[in-house]
């Protein structure tokens, strides 16, 4: 598998993503944003059919086109303020309308690799911007580890303390937004929202601490990453429906784990507790 | 440390705080009283710098504060976070800090100050009311601060943590931290220097809220 020079630059592709989607992924599953991601996704379509039709490169209209994406969802959550989850939901049909409109004026085999993904067909360029977005997004997340995860426990606490609030999540944002647009092309539209979401989803079965989790997060994500690859060359699948339907395995595995853990757990303190009536 | 000078505050067509004047001096033990809806809340976020006023000034000479929120994102979601790891989040600031094994004795420290050191590694999410606060102190205390705010943090609380939270407060008056604590309880601020009372947007001094006749601020 890995005697292909294509397979090889797929899996670096997939490690880089696998420790980046986490890292910013995190974030947005604990401020209640899982489902702007699925919106952003929508937007990286919408971007690639923009490109496309306008003869530009798909990727980087699709980068700019998320980042404005999540900026539009901002302002319509304060807008909306109670009905937050409103912005979401009106930047996700605009996103699906402009995509379907521009589909038509773009060739079919084009939007679907966008659709679907395309690691096995991974550019230059696109290797390039994985890599320093990689690199920025780790480099952020450690110089800022507890910045960020101060400003997640208490947004008003850390004001308060001298925390750049506002700057830190502009840059998380930032980053959030490109990711998923990268991301998009990479593993698919359909499933990179799943991918912010599901490694935390997993990690949280755990029932640890921030750190763990984080760190957690990453290895299911990888894990999945490789995974899937691994099983999609095989079995002739879709790599990036391959990879997200492992990570939903891995999450209901964890659960199930989870459940058999807490009947053993309660089975082990009535025990105890009939014991030391006993006595 | 905190001066208001006629300070007025309106959210869009609703006034809140109304010409306060206010002074917090160093060391002092302030208290504030007052109904829901009151102005209480709106008042510390501008102490606080999370709001700016619609008019007047507020001075605030003290960068060392901690703040106690009345609510945080741990209580009310599953966020995943241990206990030492809430606390050390108290000596967080802007500043990127390598200081890593200062910081771990400093955690170390205060747990066991606390009594907390057992949970170290417990989710703040399963500890019990009292236990949390004591959490919430810790953190709010490890940075040593000039100024200590507490917006009704007895929420939840049963009797014997709320009597160790008025003990602490105590203990830190009579070490000369700056207090400014937002409470239900009346009996909480027996040992402040002074008590106001925040009702329809207006301060008043506790003394001028008994002269009105309203026996429910008896201490």
């Amino acid at each position: 598998m890995l005697t292909f020079k294509f397979m090889r630059i797929a899996f670096v592709v997939a490690i880089l993503l696998g420790i980046a989607i986490p890292l910013v992924g995190s974030s947005a599953v604990y401020k209640r944003l899982s489902s702007s991601g699925d919106a952003l996704a929508h937007s990286s379509l919408a971007g690639v059919a923009i490109g496309l039709a306008a003869g530009l490169n798909p990727l980087l209209i699709s980068i700019l086109t998320c980042i404005v994406s999540f900026f539009v969802i901002e302002l319509l959550r304060k807008k909306f303020n109670k009905y937050s989850e409103v912005g979401v939901a009106v930047v996700l049909s605009a996103a699906i309308g402009i995509a379907g409109i521009l589909s038509s004026y773009t060739s079919a085999s084009n939007f679907d690799s966008y659709l679907f993904g395309s690691i096995l067909l991974i550019s230059d360029l696109e290797l390039y911007i994985t890599i320093i977005l990689t690199v920025v997004i780790v480099l952020f997340s450690l110089v800022f580890y507890p910045q960020i995860f101060a400003t997640l426990y208490s947004v008003n606490e850390s004001k308060v303390s001298g925390i750049k609030v506002n700057l830190l999540t502009f840059i998380q944002d930032l980053l959030l937004s490109i990711t998923i647009a990268i991301g998009a092309k990479i593993v698919g539209s359909l499933v990179v929202s799943s991918l912010v979401v599901l490694p935390t989803a997993i990690a949280l079965q755990l029932k640890k601490g921030y750190k763990f989790t984080l760190i957690a997060s990453v290895i299911f994500s990888v894990v999945a990453m490789i995974g899937g690859l691994t099983i999609a060359y095989y079995a002739n699948l879709k790599p990036g429906a391959t990879i997200v339907t492992l990570s939903v395995g891995l999450l209901l595995l964890m659960i199930v784990y989870h459940g058999i853990q807490m009947i053993i757990d309660k089975r082990k303190l009535n025990k105890e507790e009939s014991q030391k009536s006993q006595e | 440390m905190i001066q208001f000078e006629h300070v007025s505050f309106s959210y869009p067509d609703t006034p809140v705080l109304k010409d306060v004047c206010f002074h917090l001096e160093e060391g002092q033990f302030v208290g504030i009283l007052g109904p829901n809806g009151g102005g209480k809340s709106t008042f510390l976020r501008l102490a606080l710098g999370l709001l700016k006023p619609s008019s007047g000034t507020i001075k605030r000479t003290s960068k060392k504060i901690s703040y106690i929120a009345q609510t945080t994102a741990i209580s009310d979601t599953s966020f995943p976070a241990t206990v030492e790891e809430v606390i050390a989040l108290g000596l967080v600031d802007s500043k990127i800090r390598f200081d890593f094994a200062q910081k771990k004795k400093r955690v170390k420290e205060i747990m066991e100050e606390f009594q907390l050191t057992k949970y170290r590694k417990r989710l703040v999410n399963e500890l019990s009311g009292g236990q949390l606060q004591r959490v919430k102190i810790a953190k709010a205390l490890i940075s040593q601060p000039a100024l200590l705010v507490l917006d009704e943090p007895d929420a939840g609380m049963d009797e014997h943590a709320h009597e160790n939270l008025v003990q602490v407060i105590n203990q830190l008056h009579k070490k000369k931290t700056t207090i400014l604590f937002v409470s239900h309880h009346p009996h909480d601020l027996e040992d402040a220097d002074a008590i106001y009372f925040i009702e329809q947007g207006q301060i008043l001094t506790y003394e001028a809220e008994l002269e009105r006749g309203h026996s429910h601020v008896d201490l």
